[in-house]
Parts: C-alpha cells; sequence; structure tokens
C-alpha cells in the first residue's frame, strides 16, 4: 500500500470527504482483521476487535500526524483493541475455544506429537505476556524489521531485540 | 528443543486465518462510515459552550456510567478537553422547548468541566500511556480552539455488538470522552449560550447513555378466535398456556404510559398471571381437578361465560426432586442496560436462594462465542455461583445457537434421571449469529425435550424484544416463558413460582370442550389464539402441549350465547335445512356442555382423560354471587380484550374493569391484584405509541 496514496485519502477524509474515509477502512480492513486475529485466535473475536478499529479510526484519524506510515499507526489501535479485548474477556472466557487448538485442549489428547511443531508454537504464543507477544507478532506474524516493529511499539530498537529474544526464551521453556 | 527465526515465521506463515465473514466487514465498514459521518471531529464544526444546568446532567450521566461501582467505561481517551456530547432528547421535560433543543448536540469543551466520570480503578499512568497509542498523537494535535468534538465510540461496551441487521443502532452507545486531569476542575461560568448546530444523531434521552432500541420488539400476530356456530362446530380444543411472559411486558408498557402493540397482548397469559383459588387435587397421581363454571358476561348481557379452570398439585418440599440447573445467560451487546443484565444478575442470584443444598447450577455465556462461566456446581457452593453471576458482562454480538448447544451438552453432562434437568435461558431474544432460524433452533430443542432436558425462557428489555422466538423456544422446550421487567416480578416468578418453574407435574395438557347444541347457540375461546390445536390432536399423544409447574393455575373462558338467548352474536340461517338435531340425547340436554382434559404425568408417555360435565349445577344466577377469584379472572379478560380493541366488548370500559375486579381483590398478599387495577387505570391515559 503506498504511502502516497494513503496520504491522498487521509487528507481528502480529514477535509469531511465519506468516500474517501470508506475507501481508506475498506483497503486496511483485512490488515487489521488479520493482525487482531493473531491476538486473538478467534474468528469472531478478531471481527469484533477489527470493527471498533475502524470506528475509533473514525474517530481519531484528525490527531494522525504522519510522523510514522499509517499502518504504523494502524498496528498499534488494532494491538490496543486486541489487549483490551482480551482483558475484558479474560475474566470469563477460560473456556471458549480458539479456532485451532490451544494447550488445554492438547491435555485431553494422545500428546503433544500430535499437532505439529508449528502448530504448538502458535499455540504457546498466548501464554507469553503481553509486551513479549506483541513484539513476536510483529516480527514474526506481521514481519516487520525490528526497526519497523520499534516504531509501531515506540521504543528502541534494541527493546524490541531483548523482546524477542525473552519471547524465544520463553517459549521454548514452554513448549519443551 | 530449539527455536529459530525461521521456526517461528514459518509457524505463522503456516497457521491459516479463517477469512472473515463478508457479513460483518461490511457491518464494520459502515459502522465506521456513520461514525464518520456524524460524530467524527472533522465532520462538522460543534457548538461551544454549555448552559449552567447542563452541567447537573453532566453528574448525574457520570454516575449513571458506573453500575455498581463496575467502570462501564473500560478505556478513557485522553484529550485535554473533556467533552460530553448529550443529545437533546435527555431534555424531554423541557417540554415546549423540546422542538429548541432537539436534534442538537450539547457539547461540554470547558477545560474544567466538573464531571466526577468515576471509573472505580482508574488506570496507571503506565497503562494510560499505552493506551494513548489508540490516538497516540491526540494531546499534542488537539485543535486548538479546543472545540473539537471527541466521541470514543463503543468506550462503553467494547467490543461493539458486531449484531448482523437489526442490531441497535451503535451509535445509541453513549459518547462520552474525558481528560484524565479534568475530573476535579469547575465549570467556568459564563454565557453558557448554546449555539444552534446543524442537526445531526438522534435525539436521545437520558436512558440512551445504555444500549438501545426501539420498535423492534417482535410479536406473533394474533387474530381474535372468531365466534364458531355449536351446530356447526361442536367441539373446541386447544393448549394450556402457563406463560406470563405477556402481561410483564403489558405492565411495563402501560407503565411507560403506553398502550402495548395489540400482538403483544395475549389474554390467557394475563389471565394466568394470577393465582386463582380453585379446588386442590389431593394426591399426585391426578395432578388437577378442574373447576367450572358459569356465569353472566360483564360485557354483554345476552351471553355467559364458561370458565375452565385447573390448579395443579404442588409438591410438598420434601418431595421435591433434585435440580440440575443451566443457566444460560446472553451477555451480548444488546443486554448492556440496566434493565437487562443487571437486572438479570439480580433474578438468577433470587433463584439460587430457592435451591436446596443438593442442587446443581452451572452457567453458560453467550455473546459473540459461547464460554462456560461456571462448571455445574452444588448450590452448597453458593458463594462460587454468585460470585460468578456477579462477574457478567455485557459486549459482543449474540451467538444464542452456540450458546444452547453448550447449555444443553453441560445438562446432558450432569443428567439425571430423578432429577428436574433444565436450562434456563436469559435474554432479550435476539439471536444473531449461529443458529439464527427459528425453525431449525425449534427442532433442536424438540429433540433435547425428548432427552428430558427442558428449556425455560426468561425475557428482559423492551425496544429489541423477540417474543415471538422467546415463546417458539419454551413452548417447545416444555418451559415457561415470563417476563422480568422488575425485580419483583423476578420475585415472583423465581422465589414465589420457582415450584411451578422449575417442576412439572402434568405434561402436555389439552383442554377440549363440546358444547351441546341445545343449549349453547355459538361460542368463542377468549384468548389460547396462539394455542389452539386441531379436533383430532386431542386424543393423539404426539401432539405436543403445555405444561403444568407445581402448583400453578390455568384459566380458559368461553363466551357462550345460550340458544334460548333472544340476541345472538350470530344470526340463525334463513335457509336452514336443519332441523331439530337429535334431540333424543335428553338425558344430557341439560348441559352446556362437557369438558376434558388430557394430561401426561411427567413420566409416562401416555395420557389419562378427566372429565366434568358443565350443567345448571355449576351456573351462579347473578354476578354477586360468583366467587371472587372468577369475577376477578373475567375482569382480566375484558382488560385484554380493550387492549386488544377485540370487538367484542360492546360498550365496556376501563372504568367498568374497575368496578368489576375492584371488590374482587379478594386477599392480594403480594398487591398483585391492587397492581392491576392501577394498570387499568393507567390505560385509561396512556398514548397509543
Amino acid at each position: 500500500m503506498d504511502n502516497k496514496q494513503d496520504k491522498e485519502l487521509i487528507d481528502l477524509a480529514l477535509s469531511g470527504e465519506r468516500q474517501a474515509f470508506a475507501a481508506l477502512t475498506d483497503r486496511y480492513y483485512m490488515t487489521v482483521y488479520r493482525y487482531a486475529f493473531r491476538w486473538v485466535s478467534v474468528r469472531e473475536d478478531a471481527e469484533d476487535i477489527a470493527q471498533e478499529v475502524c470506528i475509533k479510526l473514525a474517530n481519531s484519524l484528525h490527531t494522525f500526524n504522519w510522523r510514522s506510515a499509517f499502518s504504523t499507526w494502524l498496528y498499534r489501535i488494532t494491538a490496543n483493541c486486541a489487549k483490551d479485548f482480551l482483558r475484558k474477556h479474560s475474566r470469563w472466557d477460560k473456556n471458549r475455544s480458539p479456532d485451532f487448538p490451544d494447550e488445554r485442549l492438547v491435555s485431553q489428547n494422545p500428546g503433544p506429537e500430535a499437532r505439529s511443531f508449528h502448530e504448538q508454537i502458535v499455540a504457546a504464543i498466548h501464554v507469553l505476556p503481553e509486551k513479549l507477544k506483541e513484539a513476536t507478532l510483529l516480527v514474526f506474524a506481521e514481519e516487520l524489521s525490528h526497526k519497523e516493529a520499534a516504531r509501531v511499539l515506540g521504543c528502541a530498537e534494541a527493546t524490541v531485540s531483548w523482546r524477542i529474544f525473552q519471547a524465544k526464551k520463553t517459549l521454548k521453556k514452554v513448549l519443551s | 528443543m530449539k527455536i529459530s527465526n525461521d521456526d517461528l515465521k514459518r509457524a505463522f506463515q503456516k497457521t491459516a486465518i479463517p477469512e472473515p465473514s463478508e457479513e460483518s466487514k461490511k457491518l464494520a465498514l459502515q459502522r465506521a462510515a456513520d461514525q464518520f459521518a456524524t460524530k467524527s471531529p472533522f465532520a462538522e464544526k460543534r457548538c461551544k459552550r454549555i448552559p449552567a444546568f447542563f452541567r447537573h446532567m453532566g453528574k448525574s450521566l457520570a454516575r449513571l456510567l458506573t453500575i455498581k461501582g463496575e467502570p462501564i467505561m473500560t478505556r478513557t481517551s485522553f484529550a485535554t478537553i473533556s467533552v460530553i456530547i448529550i443529545v437533546a432528547g435527555v431534555f424531554l421535560t423541557v417540554g415546549t422547548n423540546m422542538h429548541f433543543f432537539s436534534k442538537r448536540e450539547v457539547v461540554i469543551t470547558d477545560e474544567k468541566t466538573e464531571i466526577p466520570l468515576t471509573t472505580a480503578e482508574p488506570p496507571p499512568i503506565e497503562e494510560t500511556k499505552n493506551r494513548v497509542a489508540a490516538a497516540p498523537d491526540a494531546p499534542k494535535e488537539q485543535p486548538v480552539q479546543g472545540h473539537a468534538v471527541r466521541s470514543v465510540e463503543g468506550e462503553l461496551s467494547a467490543p461493539v455488538g458486531r449484531g448482523v441487521a437489526g442490531r441497535g443502532d451503535y451509535d445509541k452507545y453513549s459518547q462520552v470522552s474525558k481528560s484524565p486531569d479534568t475530573t476535579a476542575g469547575k465549570v467556568e461560568s459564563g454565557a453558557m449560550m448554546q449555539e444552534r448546530v446543524a442537526p445531526s444523531g438522534p435525539v436521545r434521552d437520558i436512558s440512551s447513555y445504555y444500549y438501545k432500541d426501539e420498535g423492534r420488539d417482535r410479536f406473533t400476530e394474533i387474530k381474535a378466535n372468531q365466534v364458531n356456530l355449536v351446530a356447526e362446530q361442536p367441539v373446541s380444543t386447544f393448549s394450556i398456556d402457563v406463560d406470563t411472559a405477556s402481561y410483564g411486558f403489558v405492565r411495563r408498557q402501560l407503565n411507560s404510559g403506553v398502550l402495548p402493540q395489540k400482538n403483544a397482548v395475549r389474554i390467557e397469559e394475563m389471565i394466568n398471571y394470577f393465582d386463582y383459588n380453585y379446588a386442590l387435587p389431593e394426591d399426585r397421581s391426578k395432578p388437577f381437578a378442574p373447576t367450572v363454571a358459569v356465569y353472566a358476561t360483564p360485557w354483554n348481557s345476552n351471553t355467559r361465560i364458561l370458565h375452565v379452570g385447573i390448579k395443579g398439585y404442588d409438591i410438598p418440599p420434601a418431595a421435591k426432586p433434585r435440580s440440575n440447573l443451566v443457566f444460560l445467560v446472553d451477555v451480548s451487546g444488546s443486554m448492556n442496560s440496566p434493565d437487562k443484565l443487571p437486572l438479570l444478575k439480580n433474578s438468577l442470584a433470587l433463584l439460587v436462594d430457592t435451591l436446596s443444598p443438593e442442587d446443581t447450577v452451572a452457567i453458560v455465556v453467550y455473546a459473540g462465542a459461547a464460554g462456560t462461566v461456571l462448571e455445574p456446581t452444588k448450590i452448597n457452593k453458593k458463594g462460587k455461583i454468585l460470585a460468578a453471576l456477579d462477574r457478567l458482562q455485557a459486549g459482543g454480538s449474540t451467538a444464542g445457537g452456540a450458546g444452547i448447544n453448550l447449555a444443553y451438552s453441560l445438562a446432558e453432562m450432569n443428567f439425571d434421571k430423578r432429577a428436574v434437568n433444565r436450562v434456563i435461558l436469559a435474554t432479550d431474544g435476539d439471536f444473531n449469529v449461529g443458529i439464527t432460524n427459528q425453525a431449525e433452533l425449534k427442532s433442536y430443542i424438540e429433540r433435547k425435550r425428548a432427552t428430558g432436558i427442558f428449556l425455560s425462557v426468561l425475557g428482559f428489555g423492551q425496544g429489541n424484544y423477540n417474543d415471538a422466538l422467546m415463546q417458539t423456544l419454551a413452548q417447545n422446550g416444555n418451559g415457561t416463558a415470563a417476563y422480568i421487567d422488575t425485580l419483583n416480578e423476578a420475585r415472583k416468578v423465581l422465589v414465589d413460582e420457582a415450584n411451578a418453574t422449575l417442576f412439572t407435574i402434568a405434561r402436555d395438557v389439552k383442554i377440549q370442550v363440546e358444547f351441546n347444541p341445545a343449549q349453547v347457540h355459538d361460542y368463542r375461546l377468549i384468548g389460547y389464539e396462539t394455542r389452539m390445536l386441531n379436533r383430532e390432536d386431542f386424543n393423539n399423544d404426539q401432539v405436543d402441549a403445555g405444561d403444568v409447574g407445581s402448583g400453578a393455575t390455568v384459566t380458559a373462558l368461553y363466551e357462550i350465547t345460550p340458544a334460548a338467548g333472544k340476541e345472538k352474536l350470530i344470526d340463525p340461517l334463513r335457509y336452514n335445512v336443519q332441523t331439530a338435531p337429535e334431540e333424543s340425547k335428553a338425558p344430557a340436554s341439560m348441559e352446556y356442555g362437557f369438558v376434558k382434559i388430557r394430561y401426561k404425568l411427567p413420566d409416562s408417555d401416555t395420557s389419562t382423560l378427566i372429565t366434568q360435565q358443565v350443567g345448571p349445577a355449576q351456573e351462579y344466577n347473578s354476578i354477586g354471587a360468583v366467587p371472587a377469584d372468577l369475577r376477578f379472572a373475567a375482569s382480566v379478560a375484558a382488560f385484554g380484550q380493550l387492549l386488544r380493541q377485540d370487538p367484542y366488548t360492546r360498550d365496556f370500559t376501563y372504568e367498568d374493569v374497575l368496578s368489576l375486579a375492584g371488590p374482587a381483590r379478594s386477599t392480594d398478599p403480594f398487591g398483585l391484584r391492587a397492581e392491576f387495577l392501577n394498570l387499568v387505570r393507567l390505560a385509561k391515559s396512556a398514548r397509543g405509541m
């Protein structure tokens, strides 16, 4: 998605052009949804989050200041919505089943071997602390560079690298 | 084991992300676009100041936004400017000024606005910083004038209902954003003039700061039973109905000064709302004795009322079976209203109090997805149950179908053949995700009914109340449908009548009345329109019908025209070929008719028959001699017909209902009949909509 097109759309939207705003949300819906799905692993929840992000966008588009790419900003909003969602639902949602088996379900299965290594990794992401999870998702799922991830997270590049290191360490412990 | 970067990358690449549904994408974009068009700061320049008295509104609003100390606003947005949009519907009381305020948004923009928007746990600073990321540069880029309207849609209950078409308008949530450092200031006094702004957004009243729907209550259409000529149709058959939902809904509407829509008035449910002092059966094997009476119709001097009443056997406390209950609770966004989820929690807590220690309760919730909040838990761990109830929060869409699945599977897990196995569904009736097809839900519930798990329905809220679906579910699940509008009603249904709600003493109860053409010219059944059966269904044990709970009363009224009467509801045929029918059946000729009741005992699949003839022995000559309870039932029937504007009540008025019901109040320990009289008075002055 090129930045110039974004700029045009956003400027138009800020001048009150509804179609420009509609085009902008349409263009980014899938990005937002996919990233949200990485956070929650349940389709319906990801859809809920994506909708909230879109509405939030309508409210706060004017605060976007072009210090970063639009997508970077969007990652931030999405992550915040996802975290809020998880906090809100963690209280009672212990038993909802994600769209792929997680470690709770695995225990009833023949054993961890029943699942591929990769599936185990993705399931284990959800046990990471929020900050480590966020860094991991940005770097490995969204495939951003450490530098780009640092921009999204609003921290130093070294911090990202450190979080990735910690995340891998934790995952190793969980999976072994 | 080693995890490389490549492993991680590949792991994510290999995990398929399911496509979002087209529907929800469309809805998300639509809502965002609506939000953009109406609420976003750059869409229009908004007004600036607030009149002094609005400040007060701000405070009460702030109070409203906190239920039981639990912040509804889970997040706050941090503009330096505190803003509240109040649409002028709030000021309904202003009366004549209404047109002046309406369709206008009032924006509090003063930096020192005194709005103690208390959130129970203010987010720690560290966290708030993070959250600002939602609008990362807000503080810096806030328009200098400080007049921007910043509305935070959906902050009240994230996630906003992802409901599909037919859901409440998201923009009926409130929009409030606040600044963390302005909570203790004062509103700067001043001219506080309100500026006219372009109309935008619907008119709202204060209650709209919760989710609110209007005019989407759904009822099955009812057409009043017609008058039948005994010569043509001597037999009338129907299924009993012990629901009371209709009365609750009617009461709620009348209490808010509005006449209920006609289809919401089911006369039999209004009559059956009250407990009548009918003869009690002696033991469980013959669960009820019929009470029949004939007396003059209050609203028509030419006709008579044939009154059929039954009272179910009341199981003594010691003989009560164990209960295995699963509460299936709707926590979707539409339940976010003080008359829904909070009332629901209190109601279920009342029910938990009436259960005995060995009973079990499980709680399943559903919104966007379904989840178990509480595994089946014995009542002796009451604290745990109440705590689980207390944690429920509203938000998201409504996957009722998935919830029902999960609830039944829990009930099955804990199934006890000798116990009462029941799923209690508490909802506003809006199922929009998963199995949404009524027919499919119905057949699912029917199948589960066959396995011994029954379903009862508690309805909440108005505006988007899906009565039609609730009735379908309860009727097919061998349960009752009750409508809970107040805590008092919850007490009636779940405490006083808990036995009737939980313990079935007779299933598939059908009533068939055969009229004697020699005595009765024509008849019509009052109410039970949605419960009519075919004549042949009476003897067919496969045909489902209503169930009677322990101690419940059921009443049915017929208006009959005696054959000897001078004025008839239907004129005799001029070309009547039929001559005197077989007068040979002389012994029965004095009888008005013959009442037959069929029922099955809870654990039996074959029905038993009870019969009772209606003759002069059951007749009262003057209305004064009629027992008070019967007169009261007749007055409720009259009231229902007046509300429905049925064509049979002639010049009977609400006043007449009052003078008929007033002296018939009898003991009335809970004030229910007194309340009824009040409703009649309210109906006199209620608006049409």
